[in-house]
């Protein structure tokens, strides 16, 4: 159920993303996998995501290979059960993806430092719900400069971002490790979150 | 009319699931029920996808993939029905934590117009608890030592910066010094995360300063 809004960006070229592929082939992959539990449409997104789940999983550097293996088949499962809640219409695929990813490596470092919590990470994430029509297009044109934004960062603001992100750690701790002042690292995220245009309105 | 937000530094880490468990969910509770917060929430995961979109990929072999399909017959794909979120006015998150209202937490009495609820998160580094403020009251004059995260679930507070209210989210770095006063309308309720003990500079109070021990698990 696919709408022309949905495949070209506003000028009506198809949105294509660095490989040359739709972007919204892995959308439709999601759709497949929902309502016909398709099989080879799970095989592609396996094959293009699993390695980028892996790297994900390693860029922390604090997961074993076996770790990371046992990640990537872990989110990879929860795709193919989940993929009914993916809606389209409000969120990317590629960002829905990730957000799994990162909640169950989350929760994978706290079962690993024999957390007892009740919450999940999936618990404590936003729920990515806007109602509105206009929020959606105003995401989905943000997206689009982000996507397009970032390979212009400059590489001290660019290495502090894949701090945090991908290894998943704190200002604080990208400060000690880098033996940076804290409010060195804050600034240069602040600085990035400027260039990508992501700024908190009045 | 929430005035007072996490600030943006605080959203991305937040965002990039990188927060500790306990400022995670406290700073969840506030982006769920702020619209602002929210689409500013939203992008920052975006930005998290594009940059996981953008790794070098680490190859994983056909046998893994093998063992994925083999387990898929197992994990039938969960049904969905796009249901709104339960309308009651108790954040999920402290649902989860209270199983109960707040009427069945267990209180501690801190003096009269305080009293205090400890809920367990799991998190070892960080206090979570629920503070009751009588109508009009005060609560005696503290410093903190450490980072302390307040979000008003209910009523609302001043002190001498300015007045908070419902939804309100607020940081106090160490050394920062108040006594704040609930509203006179009615009791306050607020969350706070602390990652060190609170300190009373009451004279008053100063005797329970050797008690005061943050209360994890
Ligand atoms: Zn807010």
């Amino acid at each position: 159920m696919q709408t022309v809004t949905d495949t070209i960006d506003d000028e009506g070229k198809p949105l294509i993303d660095a490989d040359g592929k739709r972007i919204d082939e892995w959308s439709e992959c999601l759709t497949l996998i929902a309502q016909k539990q398709d099989r080879a449409a799970f095989t592609r997104l396996f094959r293009h995501f699993a390695p980028l789940m892996k790297a994900f999983a390693l860029s922390g550097s604090t997961l074993s290979a076996n770790h990371a293996d046992e990640l990537v088949q872990e989110v990879m499962l929860k795709v193919w059960q989940k993929a009914g809640a993916f809606n389209a219409e409000k969120a990317a695929a590629s960002t829905w993806i990730y957000t799994i990813a990162r909640n169950c490596r989350t929760d994978l470092y706290r079962r690993l430092q024999k957390f007892d919590t009740p919450l999940s990470a999936e618990d404590v994430s936003d729920s990515q719900d806007s109602e509105e029509a206009f929020l959606v297009l105003h995401q989905k044109r943000s997206r689009e400069r982000i996507r397009g934004l970032i390979k212009e960062l400059p590489n001290d603001q660019a290495q502090i971002l894949a701090k945090v992100y991908m290894e998943g750690k704190t200002h604080s701790e990208v400060s000690g490790e880098l033996d940076l002042p804290l409010g060195t690292v804050k600034s240069r995220v602040r600085l990035a979150l400027q260039k990508l245009q992501i700024q908190l309105e009045r | 009319m929430t005035n007072f937000h996490p600030d943006l530094e605080l959203i991305t880490e937040y965002a990039a699931g990188s927060l500790p468990l306990a400022q995670g969910a406290c700073v969840s509770i506030h982006v769920n029920q702020c619209r602002r917060c929210q689409r500013i929430a939203g992008q920052l995961t975006d930005l998290g996808a594009s940059l996981f979109e953008a790794l070098q990929p680490v190859p994983v072999g056909d046998a893994q993939l093998d063992a994925v399909l083999a387990r898929l017959d197992d994990e039938k794909p969960l049904e969905y029905s796009h249901r709104k979120s339960s309308p009651s006015s108790t954040p999920a998150i402290l649902q989860r934590l209270m199983r109960g209202d707040f009427s069945d937490l267990n209180w501690r009495n801190i003096g009269s117009t305080l009293r205090i609820s400890y809920l367990k998160t799991g998190d070892p580094d960080h206090e979570f608890a629920l503070y009751h403020i009588r109508a009009g009251g005060r609560i005696p004059e503290h410093t903190h030592r450490g980072t302390e995260m307040t979000l008003i679930l209910e009523g609302g507070f001043s002190d001498a910066n300015g007045s908070y209210h419902k939804g309100d989210f607020l940081i106090r770095r160490p050394g920062d010094v108040h006594a704040p006063t609930a509203l006179q309308s009615e009791d306050c309720i607020c969350l706070a995360v602390l990652d060190a003990p609170l300190r009373f500079t009451d004279w008053k109070f100063r005797w329970m300063n050797p008690f005061l021990k943050l209360r994890t698990a």
